[in-house]
């Protein structure tokens, strides 16, 4: 593998610009939060990144990032639970019309 | 693979670098789907022969010699068929689905040994690999069923996504304990491990509630009868896949054969020894040996398959869910500290004794606890 | 074995990109799978094969599941799905945040002495016996932990999406 770390570093930038790209302009709720899992995905394969070129030996690169990945799947699945149940009281998942806190 | 990459390399042919590593790459995958599909293909003709007989009838005698043509007409059916999309179907997603169902199938066939030394990647999280990938499925069967836009076929499709997420957990622990015992989760080291005399993980107490686990497990995961309730045809016609006809129907049946026989060689890998037999290490033919023992276990482990499907009813999608939830995962649990007390105590046979011991206990208290009501003896009337 | 570096990224890419983009749901979801494929790949690549079959299970088996059974769930009555255009007012605002944030960044990565790192040949065998020891040694505090909050979140997901239609 001759790629040098640069290269890696720039997709995992462009791959979170991407992701927070969705998370501010999508409309959908559910939209939002597959491209904060996006954003997610690439913290953790920048994690990964630093591990493969910089480890001298250590695996914490590693089990740091399984530990996010285990976090993101807990929280993607509280954040589509709480759609639901938003959805069940507003009868949209459009983020626009979620803007009083009063039910 | 790195092994036909470095004989390219060694032979001293005029061979530049990239073709040397195309047909490495190329190679094993052509080996390995040629030959899987000729297994399927035979095995479809095995199944419906020996459906038959259990069914007292024949099955297919027409085409060929005892119908051996038969799967070869079956292609040719579906291949000419007209191909049906209906009207409101998402027609990206309807077209992906059964390509989805079919990659998985054949994805883990690379870490599945087929004979000594063969295995097309040997990976070192091979078994692992093995599972996530067939639990990849879910996502097309899913796919299958919202893409039809017919009320039918989401309901095949949420039972069937339920039924496999329900059925990977205790799978998924019945592998555990093997992996306990290899200490590798590389397929080749699992079937090296099992070398020696009684040495395959089936014949060990909680190596054969395991196998029995992981192969209902298997036959869940793929839809098969008993489990086939997401594609019964009595039931809600065809399940998730009736809006498909033609090729892409073929490539349903397709995906699912082929992933039950790629189960069948998972747990063929895990359980029984792989292509481990008497005669599989002589030095220039020891290759075929195994590869002939592995296909005679594979076929065993297949025509157990076959042979639980003619026989039983299919259940209902509660005791489905029930006997996954309340049965096979707490079995599975309870078979990880059998498999330690087997293996941490002193006295090897004390060790036999306590794990069985132990096994026996929960299986009991299972079946009691979810035993249900014993029916009151009817009583008929004749009114004559 | 550069290619395969370029590959992964142009898929890993492109499924971001669909993701983000798409007006119909579930083809973004689809878009979202081949990005979590990608990224999966470009840990194989990496050799962090663990977190590879770790990534294909959790993401692809079951997160993906998930926010299909939540698009399901949710689907507008009118029929139509997530109406006209998929971006909001204003979306050239967070397209315009975002490009300078990926400049800025691409800026930083170049400028930075680190960034030529070539990468030493990962020579461990026993990645995974290793990372199983360590788990249970070293860091068996955040296991535990991450099992409670793992409990805590499926429980609390189940409360949260339950139907009330229990009348107290």
């Amino acid at each position: 593998m001759s790629v040098p770390l640069g290269y890696y570093l720039t997709l995992g930038a462009v791959l979170f610009a991407i992701g927070l790209c969705g998370a501010l302009t999508r409309k959908n709720a559910i939209a939002v939060l597959m491209s904060i899992e996006i954003m997610f995905n690439a913290a953790i394969l920048n994690f990964v990144v630093f591990w493969h070129y910089l480890h001298n030996g250590a695996l914490t690169g590693q089990v740091f990032a399984l530990f996010a990945v285990a976090v993101a799947a807990a929280e993607s699945a509280i954040g589509l639970a709480l759609v639901i149940a938003v959805y069940r009281h507003y009868r949209s998942v459009n983020v626009d019309d979620m803007r009083t806190l009063k039910g | 693979m790195d092994a036909i990459f470095q004989l390219l390399q060694n032979s001293g042919a005029p061979m530049p670098e990239w073709l040397a590593l195309a047909l490495a790459i190329l190679l094993p995958i052509v080996i390995v789907m040629g030959l899987f599909l000729t297994v399927f293909a035979f095995l479809t003709w095995v199944e419906r022969k020996a459906l038959g007989r259990i069914q007292n009838r024949r099955g297919p005698n027409r085409v060929g010699p005892v119908g051996l043509f038969q799967p070869v007409a079956d292609g040719l059916k579906l291949l000419i068929k007209e191909d049906i999309v209906p009207g409101a179907a998402d027609r990206v997603v309807h077209f992906l689905a059964p390509v989805l169902v079919v990659v998985p199938a054949f994805l883990v066939l690379t870490v599945v040994p087929v004979a000594k030394g063969f295995v097309p990647v040997d990976l070192n999280i091979g078994v692992l690999f093995a599972l996530a990938v067939s639990t990849a499925s879910v996502l097309a069967v899913f796919m299958a069923g919202w893409a039809s836009r017919n009320k039918f076929s989401l309901l095949g499709a949420m039972r069937g996504v339920a039924q496999v997420v329900s059925y990977e957990v205790p799978m998924v622990l019945a592998a555990v304990v093997v992996l306990m015992a290899a200490g590798t989760l590389s397929s080749i080291g699992i079937v090296e491990a099992q070398r020696g005399w009684c040495g395959w993980f089936v014949c060990k107490p909680w190596g054969l509630v395991a196998f029995v686990i992981f192969q209902t497990c298997a036959m869940a995961e793929v839809a098969r009868t008993p489990f086939d309730l997401p594609e019964a045809e009595s039931e809600i016609v065809a399940g998730y896949h009736t809006e498909y006809s033609g090729f892409k129907f073929a490539l349903f049946q397709m995906g699912e054969y082929v992933a039950a026989i790629t189960m069948g060689g998972v747990t063929v890998t895990l359980f029984l020894g792989g292509y481990l037999g008497p005669g599989c290490d002589l030095p220039r033919i020891g290759w075929l040996v195994s590869a002939g023992w592995f296909f005679a276990k594979l076929g065993l482990v297949v025509v157990i398959n076959i042979w639980a499907r003619g026989t039983w009813p299919r259940v209902r999608v509660d005791q489905l869910l029930a006997f996954a939830w309340k049965v096979l995962l707490p079995l599975s649990l309870i078979n990880i500290p059998a498999m330690a007390l087997w293996y941490f105590l002193p006295n090897r046979l004390i060790g036999w004794i306590a794990s069985a011991a132990l096994l026996a206990v929960a299986l009991v208290g299972l079946t009691r606890l979810n035993a249900g009501r014993a029916f009151e003896k009817r009583s008929y009337r004749f009114i004559s | 074995m550069n290619i395969a570096f370029y590959i992964l990224a142009a898929v890993t890419l492109l499924g971001a990109a669909l993701a983000v983009s798409l007006r119909n749901l579930v083809h973004c979801l689809l878009a979202l799978v081949l990005f979590f494929v990608g990224v999966a790949g470009h840990f194989f690549l990496l050799r962090a094969d663990f977190l590879g079959a770790v990534q294909i299970l959790i993401y692809i088996g079951a997160v993906a599941v998930l926010i299909l059974f939540a698009i399901m769930l949710t689907r507008n009555v009118s029929g139509t799905e997530g109406g006209g255009n998929s971006l909001g007012g204003a979306w050239w605002f967070g397209a315009g945040i975002t490009a300078a944030l990926a400049a800025l960044a691409t800026a930083a990565v170049r400028r930075s002495s680190l960034a030529a790192t070539l990468s030493s040949p990962v020579t461990e065998q026993g990645i995974v016996k290793t990372m199983g020891r360590l788990l249970v040694t070293d860091w068996v505090v955040p296991l535990e932990i991450m099992a409670v909050l793992l409990t805590a979140a499926l429980i609390g997901a189940v409360v949260v999406a339950l139907e009330e239609d229990r009348k107290s």
